[in-house]
């Protein structure tokens, strides 16, 4: 095993501040790195990544599986909540049942079919962008990122008039699981509660749907659960992973490229001059800083990696920000270039698990940031600001951002 | 009915391997997990298209092989 002078603990303030930094002095010295804290193989290097994640044979993605070993009974059963949703999270699945779900739900997420959704998307943007120059100063997340998402998903499942601020707590409380946190003694208890209450929540509106459905997500799985194709545990924990994944990661998204522009505002203003940009500026903003810097693959069978010999059930923890960052890859990986043309970067991962979210999440970046070239100038973070990170191993995600907001005229 | 051209661009398939789900007569991945024409013979208009439809990186062209207009993607949809 090579040896690095970096510290293995991947939750220092100064890794979850700037892991760009750590996973470039990682990928130079060890690319494909037993991290001992961890207890898995951390691959920061872009060709490996992309290998692995492009081959489901021989890397599982069956985390609750994984999980189930390393628990006694009586822990699993602790965390009981937990297991009956994320177990049929398509995220956490293989294939053949991987298969199922992700064709079932992905002629309503292609880029073609996700179009019907922008007018909307310009519409909210105008109007938080309205509401946010009134203020003058906000929380750039709570008052702005998290509006459209949000608004998107409700909108997909047919159900504008959730309650949202229940939505958020509940997910925020799932995510402490594995997302947010890793610092909270109680995250599982936690986790339980949050699962608990969102499927208390979710379940009278699928038995709604069931009685009366429409053209909405909750009663395209109903329908599949009917035909035999789904079970029903199948369609409970796809919408809650709709409602949970539907927002957190692109509020992030639009954070995280805010925060980006306000870095770098000689690219704000050069796609302000030229907004035929915004595709591929949506594009060098997942790579340069996306929502999530990693996703967890666990060893079929012994294979090797980037020279190195995994063995069978070792999981590994594959950097899409370090990938992101790779100067085998990228030319000047650490710059903000908008014009940057090709880019494959791996922000919605690679593989049969690409993101399923994936255009709808373009979309709403592509409305947001079009909205705002079009409204404002480049924001400003107030004077002052100590900008600071979730503690966390998976989400990228900003805790408060607040910014002056100057219309342009 | 005219003749296809359908074309796979690597610089843009991430591996997700719906088209191969779709149509695996027409798709395979290649060593790298990228997807490669097997042949487009004998295939409808209709069925490529709405295969190309399901790639979430619009890596899949569908065109008229003598005129070259282009079936699939819509302008507006390329990044």
């Amino acid at each position: 095993m090579e040896v690095t002078n970096l510290s293995d603990d991947l939750m220092t303030k100064e890794v979850i501040a700037d892991p760009h930094g750590y996973y470039r002095q990682l990928r130079a010295a060890d690319p494909v790195h037993y991290n001992e804290r961890w207890g898995g193989w951390i691959l920061t290097a872009y060709q490996d990544v992309v290998d692995v994640l492009r081959d489901a044979n021989r890397f599982s993605s069956d985390r609750m599986g994984f999980l189930a070993q390393e628990l006694s009974q009586e822990e699993q059963e602790l965390i009981a909540p937990i297991f009956k949703i994320l177990s049929y999270w398509m995220v956490f699945r293989d294939p053949p049942e991987h298969t199922t779900i992700r064709l079932l739900l992905n002629k309503h997420f292609t880029p073609l079919a996700i179009e019907r959704y922008r007018p909307m998307v310009k519409k909210i943007v105008q109007k938080t962008i309205q509401k946010s120059i009134a203020k003058g100063q906000i929380d750039f997340i709570k008052d702005f990122a998290y509006e459209i998402p949000m608004s998107v998903i409700l909108e997909l499942l047919g159900a504008p008039d959730l309650d949202r601020d229940k939505i958020k707590e509940w997910s925020e409380k799932i995510g402490v699981f594995f997302f947010i946190k890793a610092d909270e003694p109680r995250r599982r208890e936690i986790a339980c509660e949050g699962i608990n209450e969102l499927v208390d929540y979710l379940t009278p509106l699928i038995e709604q749907r069931r009685e009366r459905p429409g053209i909405d997500l909750i009663s395209l799985l109903i329908s599949a659960e009917e035909a035999g194709s789904l079970t029903y545990n199948d369609v409970l924990a796809t919408c809650v992973l709709l409602v949970f994944g539907g927002h957190e990661t692109t509020m992030n998204l639009i954070a995280n490229g805010t925060l980006a522009f306000m870095q770098h505002p000689d690219q704000w203003e050069k796609l302000q001059k030229d907004p035929s940009l915004l595709k591929k500026a949506v594009e060098e903003l997942l790579r340069y800083d996306g929502s999530v810097k990693s996703t967890v693959r666990w060893a079929k069978e012994d294979v090797m990696v980037g020279g190195k010999q995994i063995k069978k059930g070792e999981r590994l923890l594959v950097s899409l920000s370090g990938a992101n960052r790779d100067p085998q890859q990228f030319n000047n990986p650490d710059g903000l270039d908008i014009t940057r043309d090709p880019n494959l970067h791996v922000a919605f991962a690679h593989g049969i698990h690409v993101c399923l979210g994936a255009s709808l999440a373009r979309m709403e970046v592509e409305e947001s940031f079009l909205g705002m070239i079009s409204m404002l100038k480049c924001p400003k973070m107030i004077p002052g600001t100590d900008l600071s990170y979730y503690p966390s191993l998976v989400h990228r995600a900003i805790k408060e951002l607040p910014v002056i907001l100057e219309p342009i005229n | 009915m005219s003749k296809l051209r359908v074309t796979v661009n690597h610089n843009k398939c991430v591996g997700s391997q719906l088209c191969v789900q779709f149509l695996p007569a027409v798709f395979k991945l290649n060593e790298k997990g990228q997807s490669v024409i097997i042949t487009t013979k004998e295939i409808d208009q209709q069925s490529i298209i709405s295969t190309a439809e399901q790639c979430p990186q619009c890596a899949i062209k569908v065109l008229d092989a003598d005129t070259g207009e282009v079936f699939f993607p819509p302008a507006e949809l390329e990044f």
